[in-house]
């Protein structure tokens, strides 16, 4: 017989039975129970996951949209700048995940596209065991007792689905940070006064405005002329009023200054700025197209516009430090230093392009070197297991003016998710890490490749500091010795690296007496005074090089001493990372020996550093 | 002066320079002068520059000098002509100046920096274009680095003066010299005529032990040009190869030393185990453990078994423990005395936790 359906017949339905009051809530709840949470996928949240799920942490990673990359993804299209540009003109990049993030980008998107490069960014995070990642779902609320947060609420957009996520530590790399919020962490949002923390650049009086969010767009030459009307909801770009700096040349990749700001809470008047920021948008492509004075934009066209605008900054949630001003340009010396910034102090106007009159950004200083960014500004000083890594972390609003581009975000991600999986791996809260066991979680750090300018790496564990005798094939520059120095780049004028001439080229590293060993870690260059960010437009420069390193290590080799004789213990072909690993199970040897064979394209190899562990 | 002049001589040669402003590469006449013995003492050449003032392009003439070895010396305008800023301006005294210490710094930020870069952004761009959201990271020069307003002059004629021709200049100096010149350039303090006569000998196939024997002379005065020098000895005929690798072993110092075992290992010529007894007895000389080891693993591959080498090895039982450990390993492995047998038995009962 056959089984008729009757697609009318609503009698399991969750949503009639609403309908009708008998059940409240649609059961389509899931409970996942893991160790720790991150909220926020952006390059903090990437960095933040990736670094505790390695460190031996599960991880659910939860985004509010349907790809990666926040400010970056091809949603909002934000360059991911970080100490991209110091007083000399020149970067002096983060290393570490994010490194790892930028060369993987390299090798799989050439052609610099956007929607590529979100699929980068899922690859990157998909890659990791630990990791759970959770796409389309906002986290609404945290549940929290006695100042710890015992879960948080989600609700993805997609399954109509509530998730109650269950960690361990929480990690609110949103941004907005309303899961923070609701937790009841302390927060602040607009300027302080000059007074509270000696900020020069800080206005006289306290007040509420927060730099704006933008929408961007970008364009393409067509080769023929291409007439352009505007739309209705474009709003006239006004620009004889405007201050210079708002320059309209180059147009082809938008205009980071069609920004709209808020002096109370920027968060609720999103929507209504979204629609504003269209119209600016629409507006002064309107003005490049007809206003007569731009000739060369005759033959272009509108190729893509953000719907999304970026944020800059919202909420920023207290620690049990405050960076501020004075750090940062004093370059003051934190004995807690986890991640880095030197951006320059970009702090944008109030009001955005609704104040035509002042400059958008004041860029009030650069920076001549990096500053330090402590770990006591990225927990929560109320909540007992929240910490956060970008935007949103403990800093005034003219510090946040240079700590918000997303590759400082990023490493304040790796510095927070180590110290979650650190405070798992002891049981404890992030304020004891800060306070018990900061030197365990700066040696880790810097283990993983993350920089903490002026604070040399000394770890306990490293065997290869022991070493009777270490020597090379040949050298260029550097000293081999300086492989076990601790500082993983050269710095401040210092040189830390040892340089081959010519390949192929050996390191040797041995021992009076037989060593237990089952890993050995070399961090190659990169030259991290280049830039390598994903841009739109990209060009061959002293500051920036569109291709792949020429100094990455292509090809290298290890063999161990056993018993006398060199055994082959394998060779990494086709690297990508500035970290190279070899694992292997634990023998006992008198001596390694590291072979470089090739590099991308330089004659010489050079490396920064050479570690080992049983 | 006439007379003086009449002692040179100058010479044209048509070159093809591929040059970063310009799409195709341009031919050009590179003028060598030499002196009355035929060495090139200098070069010049007619390049221009180019400065386009909205539509109108205008083409300036401008000579350039170089000494024999490709760096740059001067620059000369014709009678009359001048060079020009953006809008119009001209170049003031000190700009001319300026623009000749430009050129003369070859590591200059214009070898880097590409041609669309000067043309999107002149270098009266404002201090900040760039925000944390735009791409272009803006082409910024620093005021010592460039004649402000003239940035495209100044690439234009840094690439002329420090581009493709200085190889050029140093491969015809090279092919201009006599055998006797080149000599001379192997011994040079500049090093860059041991690299110009080192490539110019490969070219002519002369590895005589004369011109070895002056190779040899500089290269243990300056290791750093040990593995140039390899390069070449490499390529010599089998007698003089030996002759030149053992010269630079017994005579050189840690570098020559370790380059010439390098050689030994990676040389097709089959060689004789006199030659490495030879080597082999210098285990116990040498100073460091990087050179035993290398020693050592140079004979196991091309003197396997020598009695003379065993011999000396067993010497380095009693030396730092590296080495002696080194030693033992491959010492292991052979047929040996009893009394040789004994030492090193006694070697493993001592050390036998650290091997």
């Amino acid at each position: 017989m056959k089984h008729i359906v009757d697609l009318t017949d609503r009698s399991s339905d969750n949503w009639i039975q609403m309908g009708s009051d008998e059940k409240r809530t649609p059961k389509r709840d899931k409970a996942i129970i893991t160790q720790v949470v991150v909220i926020g996928g952006g390059m903090a949240g990437i960095c933040a996951a990736v670094a505790a799920a390695r460190n031996g942490s599960r991880v659910v990673l939860v985004q509010d949209r349907p790809v990666l990359g926040g400010n970056a993804s091809s949603e909002i299209r934000v360059i991911v700048h970080g100490v991209t540009k110091l007083k000399s003109g020149l970067p002096e990049r983060e290393t570490g995940i994010l490194e790892e993030i930028l060369l993987l980008n390299r090798f799989y998107n050439e052609q610099h596209s956007f929607t590529v490069w979100d699929h980068v960014l899922y690859d990157f995070v998909t890659r990791e065991p630990n990791i759970t990642l959770i796409l389309n779902t906002q986290c609404v609320r945290a549940i929290t007792v006695d100042s710890t947060i015992e879960s948080v609420l989600c609700w993805q957009l997609s399954t109509e689905t509530l998730l109650t996520i269950q960690g361990e530590q929480v990690i609110d790399c949103s941004g907005d940070g309303l899961m923070a919020a609701t937790a009841g962490a302390i927060y602040r949002t607009g300027r302080e006064g000059k007074e509270e923390f000696n900020e020069k650049y800080a206005p006289d009086e306290p007040d509420g405005w927060q730099m704006g969010a933008t929408i961007l767009l970008s364009s393409k030459d067509m080769g023929k002329p291409m007439p352009y009307k505007a739309p209705p909801f474009s709003i006239k770009f006004d620009a004889d009023k405007t201050h210079p700096d708002r320059k309209i040349i180059p147009f082809v990749e938008g205009f980071w200054w069609v920004e709209v700001g808020s002096n109370d809470d920027i968060i609720a008047d999103a929507e209504v700025d979204m629609h504003r920021l269209m119209g600016f948008a629409y507006g002064v492509w309107d003005y490049v197209k007809n206003s007569g004075k731009f000739p060369e934009a005759d033959t272009f066209v509108l190729d893509w516009v953000g719907s999304l605008p970026g944020r800059r900054e919202s909420r920023r949630f207290m620690g049990d430090y405050i960076l501020s001003e004075p750090d940062q340009i004093n370059h003051k010396i934190h004995e807690d230093a986890v991640a880095f910034g030197g951006w320059p102090l970009d702090e944008h106007n109030p009001g955005g392009i609704e104040n035509l009159a002042e400059p958008p950004s004041f860029w009030h200083e650069h920076f001549e070197k990096v500053y330090q960014i402590p770990f006591k500004s990225l927990y929560s000083k109320n909540i007992t297991n929240l910490l956060f890594a970008g935007r949103n972390v403990s800093q005034t609003h003219v510090a946040l003016s240079s700590s918000r581009v997303m590759g400082t975000c990023a490493v304040m991600g790796q510095a927070v998710g180590t110290a979650a999986a650190l405070c798992i791996k002891k049981n404890v809260n992030p304020r004891t890490i800060a306070n018990q066991h900061i030197v365990e979680l700066q040696e880790q750090l810097l283990r993983d490749d993350a920089y903490i300018p002026e604070r040399p790496a000394n770890d306990a564990l490293d065997l290869a500091k022991t070493a009777d005798k270490i020597y090379a094939s040949s050298i260029s520059s550097g000293d081999v010795n300086l492989l076990v120095d601790g500082v993983p780049r050269d710095e401040l004028g210092e040189t830390h690296h040892w340089q081959s001439n010519g390949l192929n080229a050996e390191v040797v590293f041995e021992w009076h007496n037989p060593i237990a060993l089952k890993s050995v870690e070399i961090k190659c260059d990169t030259n991290v005074k280049k830039n390598i960010m994903m841009l739109k437009n990209t060009r061959e420069n002293q500051a920036y090089t569109t291709i792949i390193p020429p100094e990455l290590l292509k090809s290298v080799s290890l063999e161990l001493k056993i018993d006398g004789e060199w055994v082959d213990y394998g060779t990494q072909d086709n690297n990508q990372k500035r970290l190279i690993k070899f694992n292997f199970e634990q023998v006992e040897i008198t001596a390694f020996r590291i072979t470089c064979h090739e590099t991308y394209g330089a004659k010489n190899v050079k490396l920064f550093e050479v570690r080992c562990y049983n | 002066m006439k007379s003086h002049q009449n002692t040179f001589k100058t010479i044209n040669h048509e070159v093809v320079i591929k040059h970063p402003g310009e799409e195709d590469s341009v031919r050009a006449i590179l003028t060598e002068r030499q002196n009355e013995a035929g060495l090139p003492v200098g070069y010049s050449m007619n390049v221009f520059s180019v400065i386009c003032l909205e539509e109108v392009c205008k083409i300036i003439p401008v000579k350039l000098f170089w000494n024999n070895i490709g760096v740059y010396e001067r620059y000369e305008l014709e009678a009359g002509k001048t060079l020009e800023k953006y809008e119009a301006d001209l170049f003031e005294p000190q700009d001319y100046e300026k623009l000749n210490y430009i050129l003369a710094d070859d590591n200059s930020p214009f070898k880097d920096v590409y041609y669309d870069d000067i043309l999107t952004a002149p270098d009266e761009h404002g201090e900040e274009g760039v925000d944390a959201l735009s791409g272009a990271t803006a082409l910024e020069l620093d005021d010592k680095d460039t004649v402000r307003g003239a940035a495209l002059t100044c690439f234009t004629l840094w690439h002329w003066a420090n581009g493709e021709v200085v190889s050029i200049i140093k491969n015809q100096t090279g092919k201009s010299v006599s055998l006797e010149q080149l000599k001379m350039f192997i011994l040079n303090e500049n090093n860059t005529y041991f690299h110009i006569a080192l490539k110019e000998l490969i070219n002519r196939n002369i590895y005589s032990k004369e011109v070895l024997n002056t190779v040899i002379k500089k290269v243990l005065k300056t290791p750093s040009l040990t593995n140039s020098a390899f390069k070449y000895v490499d390529k010599a005929l089998q007698e003089n190869y030996f002759y030149a690798v053992n010269r630079l072993f017994f005579e050189g110092g840690k570098i020559h030393r370790l380059a010439a075992i390098k050689s030994l290992v990676d040389t097709d010529y089959s060689i004789e185990k006199a030659y490495l007894d030879n080597f082999g007895k210098q285990l116990t000389q040498v100073d460091s453990y990087q050179e035993v080891a290398a020693l050592l693993d140079l004979l196991e591959l091309k003197n396997k078994n020598s009695a003379s080498v065993i011999e000396t090895a067993i010497q380095l039982l009693d030396e730092d423990f590296l080495k002696a450990r080194k030693a033992y390993w491959v010492l292991k492995t052979k047929s040996l005395t009893p009394t040789q047998q004994a030492r090193v038995d006694k070697f493993y009962e001592k050390y036998q936790s650290r091997l």
